[in-house]
């Protein structure tokens, strides 16, 4: 696990350091401070050697990120990454909070000092944010990157001219390559022992942004420390501006960015394929292995198919979820997504949504929980509300299965009618997230908070593989550890329900001629069975029995439980290979109780597929809903809402249907 | 003129900046300052957002915000 981890201080040693003035044994605590898209999250990442984000889109670092110093430096420090500030009168919550961090107003996290990450090619718009930190009075060193993109922009630095003029120590680093470290924290250690006591010529800078811009535009040619090669002021960089050119073009733009989509969403699904087989096969198999060698007890089947199968519950989307960030990473890292939430601008605010919102909506499809996390990066808090509130409609992954099975019962033998089915579904669920959008900001959020598009399209950058894999499998393994937990402890309840009840039938004995207590039969007495056929009144409408009703509700652990849970329910027998050959056969041939009406008619199956279309059975999202927005009352809200809806358009459906002569 | 009629890849100088009050605070801290020299760079497809080159950056703003950006 890298050294690295989220959140504030934790232990009572590093809160004491915190406000220990001099550099002592003790670990002092260092800020990385810098305009978005300054390249902090790189340089974190070469100072700490952990895994970090070094993506170049703006406003990736959106929670404090700390971390320890490598001890080849020298002694280690403790690394505070703070979020990009574009603007000191701060509008974003992450702006306010690398603020109150930079000014001294944060109750946990007080910088002994600070790193400022500063681009050279911009080097008058990221300076004038050091002068706002200059301004605090705390020992503070310039990293200066992106040094190997001025050739691009025509431009030329001069390090040790542009030190003089600030009075400040400016030190080159690649964050990518690790170029500089090492200098930049021996430059640190000295500022340390020994803080400036002569004020830099940023910190008398004026506030005002006018005034200060044409201080600084002074400062850097007086003293020539910046010269232009040509006497283009902008300095736009030619090789950004050819890419651009075809990627945003009028004709074009759109049909690469589908492509790019396209692609990004095949390989989510197909080059998945293999390792989600392989990864079912083994917990299948560990399972079967477990309960096999084990003693015979309720305990050790809970272990060996509780257990063992919520792990795998969560597993087998693993290697989607390690698949599609990887691919993020690159095209974030490489600039692209930028210019993708460009290009979807202008649709996406006609909905009340962001141009950003495309990344957590994108995700969505894979799951719904990055979504949720990736939607910290919209700026007005109305567009992020706005942006969660639309995920759970995202056809994730979680989806899939259960449509597989549903649409294999509805057209029989023909799989590419199946496939087209399955392309709709998606499709259907991207418009009615934006109608749901639309409707939402016409009605409901009428009032229009300040909302400003203002994006850095970063310049283009061929992404590295090494930190794109680091912050691959950082990423991912975040998601295991946010998501596992709560699949894994609610799909054992879920086992628990299914496999225990009261009454004459419990099947909780050892000592009867059979002890085997996970049997289809068996679950028809258990407590899940109760709650289904307590339920049963209410499945009328949508046109199945309680066995369908248990499918639905073990599907709040994860959707894809529901195929699982219909294998028991529908006594498959054990026999992995024909599992789903079996259950279709089962399933065609049930009927309600002694009566021969069908359960599977076409219009209870649709009625199912608009159920798993619209409702939020994924209590993990509720999870993570409920501690990004930090109250229960939207999560709690969005549950009740799009089951609410599942439920009443499944029963409309199912009616509707009927009326119209459909079975 | 405002910045949403100006031509492309040729440079023209900020007069004023208009808009609400947190939102020209913000294009100002961008850079985007009276006398400071820009040109829209890209168009993107539907002509929304524009892409404006400005202190070494490329900046992508809705039409909307061009709106409150005044030329000389």
């Amino acid at each position: 696990m890298s050294s690295v981890e989220a959140g504030l201080p934790a232990t009572a040693t590093e809160a004491n350091t915190l406000h220990t003035p001099e550099f002592s044994s003790q670990l002092a605590t260092v800020c990385l401070a810098g305009a978005p898209n300054a390249g902090k999250t790189a340089l974190m990442n070469a100072l700490t050697g952990g895994s970090f984000h070094t993506a170049n889109y703006p406003g990736v670092t959106v929670t404090l990120s700390r971390g320890k110093s490598k001890s080849e430096f020298g002694p280690q420090l403790t690394l505070v990454d703070l979020p990009g500030v574009h603007s000191t009168s701060a509008s974003s919550p992450e702006e306010e909070l690398s603020c109150s961090v930079i000014e001294g107003r944060h109750p946990s996290v007080q910088p002994d000092a600070l790193i400022i990450a500063v681009d050279a090619t911009q080097l008058e718009r990221h300076l004038r944010f050091a002068s706002f930190v200059v301004r605090q009075n705390k020992p503070s060193v310039i990293a200066l990157t992106m040094m190997d993109l001025l050739p691009r922009t025509q431009q030329s630095v001069n390090v040790r001219k542009l030190e003089a003029a600030l009075g400040l120590p400016v030190i080159p680093v690649d964050g990518r390559t690790g170029w500089g470290a090492a200098e930049l924290l021996s430059s640190l250690y000295a500022v340390l022992k020994q803080p400036a006591h002569k004020p830099s010529t940023l910190a008398i800078l004026p506030d005002d942004p006018v005034l200060s811009y044409e201080a600084l535009r002074d400062l850097l040619s007086s003293s020539e420390a910046l010269t232009h090669k040509n006497l283009f002021v902008l300095a736009d960089d030619s090789f950004t501006a050819k890419i651009d050119r075809v990627v945003l073009d009028r004709y074009f733009g759109f049909p690469i960015f589908f492509a790019a989509l396209v692609g990004l969403f095949s390989s989510i699904f197909w080059a998945a394929r293999p390792f989600m087989d392989l990864i079912d096969w083994l917990f299948s198999r560990t399972g079967q292995v477990l309960v096999s060698i084990l003693p015979e007890s309720p305990l050790s089947h809970f272990v060996a198919e509780g257990v063992v199968g919520g792990v795998g519950a969560v597993a087998v989307f693993f290697p989607q979820i390690v698949i599609l960030f990887f691919l993020m990473t690159l095209l974030e890292d490489s600039g692209y997504l930028a210019r993708g939430a460009a290009l979807v601008d202008r649709p996406l605010s006609y909905l009340g949504l962001h141009g950003r919102s495309f990344v957590p909506m994108l995700s969505g499809f894979a799951c719904a929980i990055p979504a949720v996390l990736a939607a910290r990066t919209i700026p007005s808090r109305r567009e992020r509300l706005l942006t969660i509130w639309i995920l759970p409609l995202m056809s994730c992954s979680a989806r899939l299965p259960v449509y597989a099975l549903l649409l294999a019962a509805l057209l029989p033998g023909a799989a590419w009618k199946a496939g087209l089915a399955l392309g709709a579904i998606y499709v259907l669920s991207l418009m009615t997230g934006a109608l749901v959008a639309g409707l939402v900001s016409r009605f409901i959020l009428k009032k229009r908070s300040a909302s400003l598009l203002a994006m850095e399209m970063p310049k283009y950058r061929k992404p590295l593989l090494r930190p794109t894999l680091r912050m691959t499998w950082s990423r991912s393994s975040g998601y295991l550890r946010r998501a596992g937990m709560p699949i894994i402890v609610i799909s054992s309840i879920l086992w628990l329900l299914s496999n225990f009840g009261l009454g004459s039938n419990q099947p909780v004995t050892n000592d009867g001629p059979k002890p085997r207590i996970v049997t289809s039969s068996d679950l028809d007495h258990s407590f899940a069975a109760q709650v289904g056929q307590t339920l049963e009144p209410a499945l009328h409408p949508m046109g199945v029995d309680w066995r369908v009703g248990v499918g639905l509700i073990s599907a709040f652990a994860a959707r894809e439980v529901f195929v699982s849970t219909m294998a028991i329910v529908f006594h498959v027998a054990d026999d992995a290979e024909s599992q789903q050959a079996g259950l279709l056969e089962n399933m065609r041939s049930s009927t309600f109780g002694a009566t021969d009406r069908k359960i599977f008619t076409p219009s209870t199956i649709i009625g199912l597929i608009v159920f798993f279309f619209f409702s939020l059975q994924c209590l993990s999202t509720v999870a993570v809903v409920r501690s990004e927005t930090n109250s229960w009352g939207l999560a709690g809200l969005q549950l009740l809402f799009y089951t609410g809806i599942g439920y009443l358009l499944a029963s409309a459906t199912v009616m509707g249907l009927r009326l119209l002569g459909v079975s | 003129m405002s910045l949403v009629d100006a031509l492309h890849n040729k440079p023209y100088r900020v007069k004023e900046i208009g808009g609400p009050d947190d939102e020209r605070r913000r294009l100002l801290d961008l850079g985007i300052t009276p006398g400071e020299e820009l040109a829209v760079v890209q168009s993107v497809p539907f002509g929304d957002p524009l892409v404006v080159m400005v202190r070494g950056m490329r900046l992508a703003l809705r039409r909307r915000e061009a709106a409150w950006i005044s030329l000389q």
